[in-house]
């Protein structure tokens, strides 16, 4: 039994030499050496209990056997490599308190820059939440005042069907955002937008202004005027909304 | 003056990717440099020999790449203000998400939607960046004029 066994160990090592795989490999290998064993030394009876035994005690010595070399001299080696283990286990609680100290400053400031990244960027994106997706943002005004612009009879007569809108021209030349001005007055919010509109009719350029009253009932908002100035030489001012004098 | 009195979009592409370009060969190279310089052997001259191998292979691959996504994202922008007829920080943000969309192609949709995802937040906060700084920056002017006429 022993021969066979120590037959098994030396097949597997040769195994695991020859193909460098994983250290899973040894258990289903040596499962398999032992089984070609004892089948090839002993054709008798008991074979599958042997097997099933054979296969347990490999099962409980597996760990010896785990790396390479003959298995007798590799269990002595684990052992001392587990005192040794044990002993540096034992031996680094003595003198960590400095370390622990300069890993907790580390994780500390680790963590410090997190915060700070995270709130960063949940500032960024509050505010990009904001513009798009509040009613009472410029950028909803100017979409709303825009549509409204698109489906005035007059502005379209002037200007042409399809009818641009645009705002301040940014150093790229990038034209996104709408100069605008927020104030307070009697305890309500009012937001008034300036933006520019072209159409297809060339050389015409109009101004727009909007201003927009928050309601406090409704935490709409209500369109006070919208006008367009065209930039021809008579200036002309088409009014496409005025409710400035509606609710006094 | 002069350079705005014409449309920016159509110039606006060329201008894009040319300075994603020279964003990324710039930063590559720095990059690249301290990286090469560090792999090589001990030796000032094997180290700076390093570095400008690892400049010259790696740096020109960094800002071809930063170039498409930037005329790409551009190429985008541009077709988006053309057909919505308005320009909107929306058309920013649904670029990005399709550059990165487009450039992930080759690697199966999820990992477009993915892509897509992340070049979409990646814009979001950019532009949220560019908000708060417009803001900011009015604002100081904003100082003595906020009577009300």
């Amino acid at each position: 039994m022993t021969c066979a066994f120590l037959r098994a160990i030396r097949y597997t090592e040769k195994l695991y030499r020859s193909s460098g795989k994983r250290l899973f490999l040894p258990y289903l290998v040596l499962n398999k050496a032992c089984l070609k064993t004892e089948t090839s030394l002993k054709w008798g009876l008991q074979e599958p209990k042997k097997t099933v035994r054979s296969g347990c005690n490999i099962g409980v010595t597996r760990k010896t056997i785990w790396t390479q070399g003959p298995s007798s001299l590799k269990a002595k080696e684990d052992s001392s490599k587990q005192v040794s283990v044990h002993r540096s286990q034992s031996g680094e609680t003595a003198i960590s308190t400095s370390q622990k100290v300069k890993e907790a400053g580390r994780d500390f400031t680790y963590l410090i820059v997190v915060l700070i990244g995270i709130g960063v960027t949940g500032g960024l994106f509050y505010t990009i939440f904001k513009e798009l997706f509040s009613s009472f943002s410029p950028n909803k005004i100017y979409g709303k005042a825009l549509e409204k612009c698109r489906s005035h009879p007059e502005v379209v007569s002037v200007f042409g069907e399809p009818v641009k809108g645009y705002g301040e021209v940014t150093r790229r030349g990038r034209r996104q955002h709408v100069s605008f001005i927020e104030y307070v007055k009697d305890g309500l919010k009012y937001l008034r937008v300036k933006f520019y509109i072209e159409g297809s009719e060339p050389g015409k350029q109009g101004t727009v202004h909007v201003e927009v009253k928050e309601n406090p009932g409704s935490g709409e908002c209500d369109f006070q005027y919208i006008f367009v100035e065209v930039e021809s030489y008579p200036r002309r001012t088409i009014v496409v909304e005025d409710n400035r004098f509606q609710d006094n | 003056m002069e350079e705005y009195a014409r449309e920016p979009c159509p110039w606006r592409i060329v201008d894009d990717c040319g300075g994603a370009f020279t964003m990324g060969t710039i930063g590559g190279g720095i990059f690249q440099a301290i990286k090469g310089f560090r792999n090589s052997p001990v030796g000032v001259n094997h180290r700076l020999r390093g570095s400008l191998t690892a400049i010259k292979t790696r740096a020109p691959q960094l800002g071809g790449s930063f170039a498409v996504w930037g005329g790409l994202f551009s190429m985008i922008d541009c077709s988006m203000v053309q057909v919505r007829g308005k320009e909107d920080p929306w058309n920013s943000i649904t670029s990005g998400a399709l550059t990165g969309a487009i450039l992930a192609a080759r690697n199966g949709p999820v990992a477009m939607v993915g892509s897509a995802a992340m070049g979409g937040i990646l814009l979001a906060l950019i532009e949220g960046a560019g908000i708060l700084l417009t803001r900011f920056a009015s604002a100081q002017f904003l100082n003595g004029e906020s009577s009300v006429c």
